[in-house]
């Protein structure tokens, strides 16, 4: 159910499960891309006003290096891995999700726990038409389950289908 | 407002006209306000010669505003109860009107404190479904009024359950599933005594269950307040114990090994001491009964609080212990619950202290149930993993003392007794699922044995880490509403393959729970009616 993902992993991938929008990568990139930035404002600030202690010490802008390298790093391959790893699919009486890198966590959201659902969009996301879908049930540690990289018309479809299945009293 | 053409216009409607708060509370207000009085001038009265004229301007300032505003606030302090709804109008610049309505009411709390008590007034709280705090507070009403209040708001809402129940107007979808619950949540409940006793603690267990617990809380309270007092804890020895102790205070002074152990072991005896007054003064005369499909207690030394816990909204039982505790047989039960009340984080207690025959009696008439006979274990791999949490954790206090403090390295002999813990902490972690419920328990200080429902779930989690996957592990937790988020029962370490598998068994289980009635999803395009639940960006 996935011929557009390119680099489909031989993984996880159970049968009929979706992969994400594959451009919901960029978007990821972006916004590590960002914290990077942040990050290396951050030390390249440290570095400026330390240039000329001398106390041995590393040579100046080796520190920057360091940030900015495992920065590109993190932001080019994490959000790989994340797509890699992100599968979900509706079924008939359950929301079904699988994410995770590090930590590999499966997710069954029966519908009939649903009590209410969001989409929501941010600028980037705007930009990619891409929107995130947020179940929130009555669960204490579920009480937003986001399914984040969808089409936003995609988005706007399944929270169409599963508000029908909101009970009036879900607990 | 509107009591025109309801069914209950021409019915006595007690109160339905604007109500002022028992006269009383000026006083108690008063009082109260006092503590704040002395805060400001404590300064003044420790050093009474000086700045004299700043202890009368604290005192004139108070007069001024602090006075008239109490007697303000209980003038422009009105309530009514109409059919529909609770109306609180209050304050004093800015006014409020605050509407409740009556059928979202969920529970009528009635609170008395030490003060109240003295003045024969109460504290009437009122907790609704949508808000997580208390909606609404009567402070300070009399006892009686209290009582009818609870009473009408009562009355009120099985008439509008019955209202709502005959003619069901065609559309509405949802209208039978919704008024069985408001029949139950308006359950006809009088005052303490009605319905089957569950419980009544007697004093000595009260004590007793005071003395296994404790709790290093109160003894950091303790110096905080003789801090803030300034009052050092050697003066108050001395004035305890007079010279009698001076011998000891001495070969104490010598050593400070001896100094630092005596001085925890004083902490450690107060903090127990008073554990068992607190401890005392929360659950004196705890009583608990069942009435009409809910849970009714009433406890408390100085402070009486009644609450109640309709079993509808119960959503896991845990009955907890101590090794020390459970080694002479006595339980706690708490219930997880949700929409009540936030201060108790969820968690409502049933029963503070009992043999476990007792425990379980009671559990019985919230969830009917029988201990299972035996716990499905964790994979042993658990053990070799809580070992190297616990071990990381020592380092990570042993490690930067010992970059200080040479000798904080003998902390290291704590490691034994640490694999030792990993190897308890394996032993009671287990998990069971019997009589339509899940079983987890865990804990080696702190035991817990959740018992969960299956109609109860919310979301399931199946997760491994990357640790965990290595050593071919998963770990399983099934959300309920209302769960805490320290202590949720999570199974932990479990083979990869009877994780998933477990999984699985409780989804099928869940979905096999509501199958046969409502027979599947609902039918998905009924239009009408359904369309409140969702947001649009």
């Amino acid at each position: 159910m996935a011929p557009d993902a390119p680099d489909q992993p031989a993984a996880p991938a159970s049968p009929s499960l979706h992969p994400l929008d594959p451009a919901i990568r960029t978007i990821w990139s972006i916004k590590l891309g960002l914290l990077t930035l942040l990050a290396l404002i951050g030390v390249l600030f440290y570095e400026v006003t330390h240039l000329f202690d001398d106390e041995g010490g590393w040579p100046p802008f080796v520190l920057t290096g360091i940030v900015l390298g495992l920065g590109v790093a993190i932001s080019l391959v994490v959000p790989r891995l994340r797509y890699r790893y992100w599968r979900y699919d509706l079924r008939a009486e359950e929301l079904y999700l699988e994410r995770g890198i590090f930590n590999r966590v499966r997710t069954i959201v029966p519908l009939r726990r649903i009590q209410h659902l969001d989409v929501s969009q941010d600028l980037l996301e705007r930009e990619f038409d891409l929107g995130k879908l947020i179940v929130h049930t009555a669960g204490a540690r579920s009480s937003d389950v986001v399914l984040p990289g969808l089409r936003i018309e995609d988005a706007e479809r399944l929270r169409d289908t599963l508000k029908h299945y909101i009970l009036e009293d879900a607990v | 407002m509107a009591d025109d053409a309801t069914p209950l216009a021409d019915e006595a409607t007690p109160l339905a006209d604007g109500h002022r708060l028992h006269p009383m509370t000026l006083v108690q207000r008063l009082l109260l306000s006092l503590p704040g009085l002395v805060l400001l001038l404590l300064p003044v009265l420790r050093a009474p010669n000086r700045d004299a004229w700043l202890s009368v301007a604290f005192a004139v300032t108070y007069a001024v505003v602090a006075l008239p505003l109490i007697v303000l606030r209980y003038l422009r302090f009105r309530y009514r109860i109409t059919p529909q709804e609770l109306i609180i109008e209050s304050g004093v610049l800015t006014r409020r009107q605050r509407n409740i309505p009556v059928e979202r009411i969920q529970n009528v709390e009635i609170e008395q404190s030490l003060l109240p008590r003295l003045f024969g007034t109460a504290k009437v709280k009122i907790e609704t479904a949508g808000s997580s705090g208390t909606e609404g507070v009567l402070e300070f009403v009399g006892l009686d009024e209290a009582r009818r209040i609870r009473q009408i708001l009562r009355t009120y809402q099985q008439h509008q359950a019955a209202a709502s129940l005959p003619p069901p107007p065609s559309g509405e979808a949802h209208a039978a599933g919704k008024a069985p619950a408001a029949g139950e949540a308006a359950g006809a409940e009088t005052d303490p005594g009605a319905g089957t006793e569950l419980l009544s603690l007697p004093l000595r267990h009260v004590l007793l269950s005071g003395v296994f617990r404790f709790s290093l809380l109160y003894i950091a309270l303790i110096f905080s307040g003789l801090q803030y007092l300034n009052v050092e804890p050697e003066e108050m020895v001395d004035w305890m114990t007079g010279p009698r102790l001076d011998a000891f205070v001495a070969a104490v002074g010598d050593s400070p090994y001896l100094a630092a152990a005596a001085g925890i072991l004083l902490a450690a005896l107060l903090s127990w001491l008073t554990g068992i007054l607190v401890n005392l003064n929360k659950y004196h005369r705890f009583r608990l009964w069942l009435d009409a499909g809910k849970l009714h207690k009433r406890h408390g030394l100085l402070t009486v609080s009644e609450g109640t816990i309709p079993l509808r909204r119960v959503q896991a039982l845990i009955l907890r212990t101590n090794p020390l505790m459970e080694r002479f047989g006595w339980f706690a039960l708490q219930l997880q619950t949700m929409g009540l009340d936030v201060d108790q984080q969820g968690y409502q207690v049933a029963v503070p202290f009992a043999q476990k025959d007792d425990v379980l009696r009671i559990a019985g008439h919230i969830y009917p149930f029988s201990l299972p006979e035996a716990f499905r274990p964790v994979s042993r791999v658990t053990i070799r993993r809580t070992f190297v949490r616990y071990t990381l954790a020592l380092l990570a206090v042993v490690g930067p003392l010992a970059y200080l403090w040479r000798e904080a390295l003998w902390g290291l002999v704590l490691l034994p007794a640490l694999l030792y813990a990993a190897v308890l902490h394996y032993r009671y972690h287990g998990y069971a699922v019997q009589d339509g419920a899940l079983f987890v328990r865990r804990g080696i200080i702190r035991r817990y044995l959740w018992i969960v429902p299956v109609h109860k779930f919310q979301v399931f989690y199946a997760s491994a880490s990357l640790f965990q996957r290595r050593l071919g592990v998963k770990s399983l937790l099934v959300d309920t509403a209302g769960a805490g988020s320290f202590a949720y029962p999570e199974i932990v370490d479990l083979p990869a393959g009877e994780a998933d598998a477990l999984l699985d068994d409780l989804y099928r289980r869940f979905l096999a729970h509501f199958a046969p009635p409502s027979a599947g999803p609902p039918p998905p395009p009924s239009p009408a009616t359904q369309n409140n639940g969702s947001i649009s960006i």
